[in-house]
């Protein structure tokens, strides 16, 4: 949901979002000095299930591959020191990264830090160094080896060795950290994990992957070897809930007031500085996160300069809020920012339904539902249609589909096609006493504004849409088990590239706990689909992902609702971003940790300029203006 | 003096002077009263249904029939006719067709909105949003009425239900008494201590709660607060003298709790009615503001109480739905405390 408001709790694809989150940092020089230590006690190795297993010695004929010759997106001019003060909603249940309550919005804090070999580059696209410095791909097409940077170290000092990354599979696998997602996608997606010497190792995945792809699906983050290990017993969920983890990220957890707020302090001296794309990042002494359960609360201690930045994406914030002294005087700076990300927000017809199972009630009720109307009022012109079920994935998009648009005519036509030709008397129709009424459910508050507008255009095509509001949890466990009649919701959307497979794939039809919310089953589809899951060439993948769309626009499953393709925020004064502000997939612009959109590592760009600051507050003091700020950025429009 | 009509009986009469004489609490009461029977016929008053449109010679009275479709005025849809649009048609037309609408022509659901300019809207004569419109361009006048009619029924049939359950159970406790009583004491006891707003959460998370299910779990929890009154009284009444006498002359249980001991604890459960009413209207516009009442689109205070703190920038829809509700829980207090005042019985008691 983060399409719509970047703190709406993000649901969705939370389990794989979990592992796209273990994102990377920096890469230490190859030649660096320090060789880490071997350990004594040598860890079995990973089972293997029959058929795979990687080769006991590390090929010779692997091409070791490195990227130190991307553009870098930090700006030199960056200062270091200050806290950056946020907010979050609410307290988390826990600071472990897996087991019972791990999945919440902390998470991705926790996630921030703890770092994967590989990273993308923002801008380009293309794989850069984190942990490991070199890469290289197996001939069986889905294994992969990393070499790490020798400098890595734990926030304790301890060295990151290969290791740790067979200990990661193991402790992944084991059933003492109550984790079952976590057990069966490291049976299952990872496949084998190889320890060659203390600095390389290899990862097999399950299937055959186009090698630009390996990075992002199968690789990991190591787990600290020397922490888990003595504490991995039948208590460790219980004994590891307040425990802070080490991480091999720039912040570290360094005060935690239960209930109240979270700090994190920078490593003074984190191997990452030096390395090509994490200088001058990552710039605030300390990240406060303190809880406010209210985002209308949240935004007056904004705008009292107790938080440093805040989300303006919503209209209502932009344009009414986000108004007044502050920003007349220029104390706090507007920031519009388009970027260039995934994007898939919908309503997800359930195909099993009786009335929805007619081709002719779907289409006619997308032609039912004026979507402009909704933009240019509440959303004020702002958010833009989707035209197809998902967007923003380069050359998997299918730009040539265009969404059933707002037309009663064709409604009507479509409408009395399937049946339902007459009217009762509030104006609804009725086939054989049955009204033609649809539920939608959705779980955020705010959209109830946007649908009551759909509701009521609808009627005038004879449709009658009741709206069904439950808590974000409830409501996508609904969808999940398959109750409802229509399922008005975003998903978070991420990768390199778009996925089938969840979402039409007949095998998670008519399933609960599945992502084919629409219960979409068609054979032909399903054969594209595993051509498409199968295919390791760019040129027919991406060919067969735009083919798949356009199946997915006719059987009129999916009805896409809004993209927002920017973010909004307001900052004060003293907060300083790059002149570009961001990269191409920057999700959120004030971000003090790593990274911000998916698998792309572009977060960290901001500093806090202090004299600016003590500036600013003097200027608020003596009631002096600044001129107002607001920064239009449309490089990615 | 079951004989007589209740309005004959000089202590009736008494009471009822009594209450007229309490200026606040009776000019309340009428004033409620005007409002609610405004509210009953708000279809004529704020509707976006015209009251009468004459189309070529013929009258239609589209206000309590089944829609009508544009078709029939010589539009080109099939949907309701927009009867604001037709009124501007018709004027322009000038061939002696017309339409009435009522004074305030908007309902409750349609988002009546502008190009160009952004809901909400601020409070316009021209437009006639008269207290604006709230955050999707809908007539807060319109959601106000809606919302009042509703929110009073609401609290009306609660009342009913729970004080039909309450006085039944109450009276049965206090004049059986022993483990009859004891059992339900304990039951009331667990009852009292289950959060109710936590089972209201609870159930609108797993399905829409609408008037009925709302209905029924606030009465499910709502019944015990009379019982601990009428238990009490019941008790009391019970080992009066004239309690005796009847049971004395063979009246049977049902005969001496509904003929003797009801009508003397009368005061008591007259007492509580006014204020069960705005404890029924501040409870469905409490859970309407956290969102587990009514399914939207319905016209909620809760809701538009919701809204206006949203939108503390558009000071309308606060101001309306505080005032307004500001109003109606005084008044509905005031004749509370003329009823109480009317009814102490340590100025008149029935049975002295």
């Amino acid at each position: 949901m983060r399409t719509t408001s970047t703190w709406s709790t993000a649901i969705g694809m939370a389990g794989l979002i979990a592992l796209a989150g273990c994102e990377g940092e920096s890469v230490p020089e190859p030649d660096a000095p320090e060789e880490p230590q071997s350990r004594a006690a040598v860890l079995p190795p990973v089972e293997v299930g029959e058929g795979d297993g990687l080769p006991d010695q590390l090929p010779a004929d692997l091409v070791w591959e490195t990227n130190e010759e991307d553009p870098i997106f930090a700006s030199p001019d960056a200062k270091r020191g200050g806290t950056f003060r946020t907010f979050m909603l609410s307290f988390p249940l826990t600071i472990r990264r897996v087991g019972p309550d791990s999945n919440g919005a902390f998470a991705g804090v926790l996630r921030y830090n703890q770092l994967s070999p590989v990273t993308h580059h923002p801008e380009t696209r293309r794989p850069i160094p984190s942990l490991a410095t070199h890469w290289a791909f197996g001939a069986d097409g889905r294994s992969m080896y990393y070499r790490l940077n020798p400098a890595a170290r734990w926030s304790d000092g301890v060295p990151v060795t290969a290791d740790d990354y067979v200990y990661a599979v193991q402790f992944m696998r084991s059933k003492e950290i109550v984790a079952p997602w976590y057990n069966n996608y490291y049976t299952e997606r990872i496949r084998d994990v190889k320890r060659y010497d203390d600095l390389t190792f290899g990862i097999q995945g399950a299937d055959r992957k186009p090698l630009g792809e390996m990075h992002s699906l199968y690789a990991f983050g190591p787990v600290p070897r020397h922490f888990h290990e003595p504490r991995l017993t039948a208590d460790w969920v219980k004994e590891t809930n307040w425990e802070i983890e080490p991480n091999t990220g720039p912040y570290q957890i360094s005060k935690i007031d239960k209930g109240k707020f979270i700090e994190l302090t920078r490593k003074p001296d984190w191997w990452g500085d030096g390395t090509r794309y994490y200088r001058y990042r990552f710039n605030p002494d300390k990240v406060r996160l303190r809880v406010i359960r209210d985002v209308n609360v949240a935004y007056q201690h904004f705008l009292k300069g107790e938080l440093d930045s805040f989300s303006l994406v919503l209209p209502q914030f932009w344009h009414d809020k986000a108004v007044g002294e502050p920003y007349d005087k220029g104390y706090i700076a507007k920031y519009w920012f388009y970027n260039e990300l995934p994007t898939a927000a919908g309503m997800y017809l359930n195909s099993s339904d009786p009335l929805l199972a007619d081709q002719h009630i779907r289409f006619g009720l997308a032609h039912a539902l004026n979507f402009d109307r909704v933009i240019n009022t509440v959303l004020r012109g702002d958010y833009a249609r989707l035209q197809a079920f998902q967007a923003g994935f380069g050359d998997y998009d299918n730009r040539g589909i265009e969404a059933r648009a707002f037309d009663i005519d064709k409604a009507n036509a479509y409408f009395d096609e399937a049946g339902f030709s007459e009217r009762d008397g509030e104006g609804i129709r009725v086939k054989d006493g049955q009204r033609l009424s649809l539920r939608i459910t959705y779980g955020q508050p705010h959209h109830t504004e946007r649908l009551v507008i759909l509701q009521e255009e609808a009627r005038k095509a004879g449709v009658d849409l009741g709206l069904q509001l439950l808590d974000s949890a409830s409501s996508f466990k609904a969808m999940r088990e398959k109750k409802h009649q229509i399922a008005y919701m975003a998903w978070n959307a991420s990768g390199l590239a778009p996925g089938f497979w969840e979402h039409f794939h007949s095998v998670n039809a008519g399933k609960t706990q599945t992502n084919n919310l629409t219960n979409h089953a068609n054979p032909e589809v399903d054969e594209l689909i595993m051509a498409y899951r199968g295919s390791t060439d760019y040129e027919e993948r991406t060919a067969l992902a735009r083919r798949l769309a356009q199946m997915v626009h006719d059987s009129g499953v999916v009805i896409p609702t809004f993209k927002v393709p920017f973010t909004r925020e307001g900052a004060w004064r003293w907060v300083k971003l790059p002149d570009w502000l961001g990269t191409r997939t920057t999700g959120t612009l004030f971000n003090a940790q790593s990274m911000s959109a998916g698998l792309y590592s572009n977060g960290g760009l901001l500093w806090l300029d202090l004299d600016e600051k003590e500036r600013t507050l003097d200027a608020m003091d003596e009631g002096v203006a600044f001129d107002p700020v607001t920064v239009v950025n449309t490089a990615y429009h | 003096m079951t004989a007589k009509a209740p309005l004959l009986n000089p202590l009736t009469l008494k009471q009822w002077q009594r209450f007229k004489s309490i200026r606040r609490g009776y000019w309340s009461a009428v004033a409620l009263g005007a409002a609610l029977l405004l509210s009953a016929g708000a279809e004529l008053l704020v509707n976006s249904r015209a009251l009468i449109v004459s189309y070529q010679g013929e009258w239609y009275f589209p206000t309590y029939a089944d829609y009508i479709p544009g078709r029939t005025f010589g539009l080109d849809y099939d949907y309701e006719t927009n009867y604001r649009e037709l009124k501007g048609a018709f004027s322009a037309g000038g061939v002696g067709d017309w339409v009435l609408m009522p004074p305030v022509p908007y309902d409750a659901f349609e988002n009546d909105l502008k190009s160009g300019v952004y809901p909400p809207y601020p409070p316009s004569v021209a437009d006639r949003h008269y207290l604006g419109t709230d955050s999707t361009g809908r007539d807060m006048v319109a959601r106000l009425v809606y919302g009042f009619r509703l929110a009073f029924a609401f609290a009306a049939i609660l009342l009913g239900c729970n004080f039909v359950i309450g006085i039944a159970v109450g009276c049965a406790m206090g004049f059986w008494g022993g483990a009859f009583d004891l059992l339900f004491q304990r039951l009331i006891e667990i009852l009292n201590n289950v959060p109710f707003l936590y089972v209201i959460m609870i159930v609108a998370s797993v399905i829409v709660p609408g008037f009925w299910t709302l209905m029924g779990v606030m009465v499910f929890f709502g019944w015990t607060a009379m019982t601990w009154y009428m238990r009490t009284s019941t008790y009391k009444e019970k080992s009066r003298e004239y309690v005796l006498a009847a049971r004395a002359l063979g009246a049977s249980s049902k005969r001496m709790v509904a003929s003797h001991i009801i009508p003397n604890t009368i005061s008591v459960i007259v007492t509580f009615i006014p204020f069960s009413i705005a404890s029924g209207i501040a409870a469905l516009t409490a859970i309407d503001y956290l969102g587990f009442g009514l399914p939207p689109p319905t016209p909620s205070w809760g809701e538009l109480l919701r809204q206006g703190t949203q939108h503390l920038e558009s000071p309308w829809i606060v101001t309306s739905v505080v005032v307004a509700m500001g109003l109606v829980l005084l008044m509905v207090t005031y004749v509370g405390e003329a009823v109480r005042e009317a009814f102490d019985p340590k100025k008149f008691t029935y049975y002295e």
